[in-house]
């Protein structure tokens, strides 16, 4: 395994008001590996999901993706950069077919002018011809292509929340951000989810993923990262987080006690 | 097949009625049909709200009425207007388009009543209230055509490009980031769409309709007031577009045409067609939410599910 990291955060910090939610967070991610963020609600998961991929900006630090400093770049810059990424809350676009929505993604990359659209010419047709044909190659991959021409908003959740991969795919990233990517599905969608993510990996991609589910985690992650209150206090493969101390205490332990 | 039938419909009516009257109200109905094409740019695929659409319309028309018949080539008016209103939407949008939420609406209130004002009291060049009359008409390539059935096919023609135009930037990257934009701001931006120049671009789109039809209106109709761009004219043309359905193609004509004509038709009520006008308007909006287009794909949807 490669070990440049492609993604490098040090310092990320993020206040909201009084509250740090994130404190100085430092995260080296290897290129190619799953690397597993979690931590209890409110630990700060998705507020460092959100700094990495600009949705919102922390207050200070330095973020770089293969190299490139992405420190307060705006979200549409960095996805270009190739990073790509969920939502824990479904955000797909439910005026648009299924097709359309990847397609969104998928045409991040290709610039076209107002001419070329109005007149329609052959370079332009090539160019959306390019779109589709991306577009669909990632709903195959996430197993949607039959619904290609149905109205987004017409999936079932566990499919829209496939939808959401196939979008990120489509813009060909060198990361993948999953914000919580199994909330709200059974064991079966779970499972399928796994398959998924496992293949994304033997493409090259590296993913970086946050959830809830430690169970689920552990089994595909390489890495794992723990976050508590906004702070990182452990890092390693899964079976080194698993007999930490300070996790079991921050985290296990708390859910233990709840269950 | 349903285009087809009524692209023939449409070619037909000046054979059906030589009523100069009614083809008037028509080609001001196809006016505003380019009007509310441009209208849905911003606000039924983007989701901005904008209210100066009228003021769009206004400024095109002026200054073809003015280039005119300060003795320009007729051919240069499009172009005038269209540059103009270009730079008006851009000096309104980029500013205000950054922001989210409501910028948009509030901003574009105030230029549509900086403009209708500026038309109100520059009365050495606008005429004032009274408005400008004896406009030059359409002059191309030495045809001149006369008479509101001629008018009418070049009205029909010119809707015929917007509408086409209109399709293809839907069905391109700009007019999927545009929907995406509406959708989900931040989802759109991560997908790698530029949200602020899909905005600048879907407003400044939308303000050059606006001001194509406007230099159509002063050529065909050969008066101008201001009346016909106040903020009411604003209001009207966001209801044709809500009445019609947001963000549907056939929906901005249907709504143009219904509201242009229904007031019209309604005349023999006095002063009581506004309240039969106003309850019509929210009956479809209670009903069909998607508006009149969207009756259409409603009746097959209850027909799929009896089935």
């Amino acid at each position: 395994m490669s070990a440049s990291p492609i993604i490098t955060a040090r310092g990320v910090t993020r206040r909201f008001g009084g509250l740090t939610a994130l404190d100085a967070v430092d995260l080296d991610v290897d290129s190619g590996i799953v690397q597993a963020i979690i931590g209890p609600n409110g630990s700060g998961k998705t507020t460092l999901l959100n700094a990495l991929s600009g949705a919102s900006h922390a207050d200070a630090g330095s973020i770089t993706i293969d190299g490139k400093e992405i420190f307060r770049l705006k979200p549409h810059r960095i996805a270009r950069l190739g990073l790509a990424r969920t939502f824990q809350t479904i955000r797909i676009f439910t005026d648009l077919s299924v097709l359309e929505n990847v397609e969104v993604a998928a045409g991040c990359h290709t610039r076209t002018s107002l001419l070329d659209i109005v007149v329609s010419n052959a370079r332009q047709k090539q160019r959306e011809a390019e779109i589709e044909h991306r577009s669909r190659e990632a709903l195959e991959i996430v197993g949607l292509a039959g619904r290609a021409d149905d109205r987004a908003a017409q999936l079932p959740y566990a499919q829209q929340r496939l939808l959401e991969i196939a979008r990120a795919l489509a813009s060909r990233p060198s990361v993948l951000l999953l914000d919580e990517p199994a909330a709200g599905m059974n064991m079966t969608e779970s499972m399928m989810l796994l398959d998924t993510i496992a293949k994304l990996k033997a493409r090259g991609i590296t993913i970086l993923l946050v959830e809830h589910n430690v169970r689920l985690v552990m089994g595909i992650s390489d890495r794992v990262a723990v976050l508590d209150f906004g702070r990182k206090i452990a890092e390693g493969t899964p079976a080194e987080v698993q007999r930490n101390a300070l996790v079991i205490e921050a985290y296990l332990g708390r859910r233990h006690r709840h269950a | 097949m349903l285009p087809a039938l009524c692209a023939a419909a449409a070619l037909a009516i000046p054979l059906a009625t030589g009523d100069a009257y009614i083809i008037q109200l028509l080609n001001i109905a196809i006016l505003n049909a380019i009007v509310v094409l441009g209208l849905n740019f911003a606000t039924g695929w983007t989701g901005q709200i904008n209210f100066g659409q009228a003021a769009f319309y206004g400024l095109g028309a002026y200054t073809t009425a003015l280039a005119a018949k300060a003795g320009l080539p007729w051919i240069a008016t499009p172009l005038l207007s269209a540059i103009v209103v270009m730079i008006a939407s851009l000096a309104l949008g980029v500013p205000t388009l950054r922001l989210r939420t409501y910028y948009l609406a509030m901003t574009t209130i105030g230029f549509g009543e900086i403009v209708r004002l500026v038309i109100v009291h520059w009365e050495p060049v606008t005429g004032g209230t009274s408005g400008l009359r004896a406009i030059p008409g359409i002059s191309l390539f030495g045809l001149k055509p006369e008479g509101e059935i001629a008018h009418y096919y070049i009205l029909l023609a010119a809707l015929v490009l917007a509408l086409l135009v209109a399709a293809r930037i839907r069905h391109s990257s700009l007019g999927r980031a545009m929907i995406a934009t509406k959708n989900s701001e931040i989802a759109a931006e991560q997908s790698g769409v530029d949200t602020t120049r899909t905005k600048v671009l879907a407003f400044m789109i939308g303000a050059v309709y606006a001001g194509l039809a406007g230099c159509l209106y002063a050529s065909s109709i050969r008066f101008v007031s201001p009346d016909s761009f106040s903020g009411t004219q604003a209001i009207l043309l966001m209801t044709m577009l809500i009445v019609g359905g947001m963000g549907s193609i056939v929906g901005c004509v249907i709504g143009a045409v219904a509201l242009t004509l229904l007031p019209e038709a309604l005349r023999f009520l006095g002063q009581w067609y506004l309240v039969l006008y106003g309850l019509g308007v929210i009956v479809v909006i209670v009903l069909a939410p998607g508006g009149l287009a969207s009756i259409a794909s409603m009746v097959r949807l209850r027909e799929r599910r009896a089935r």
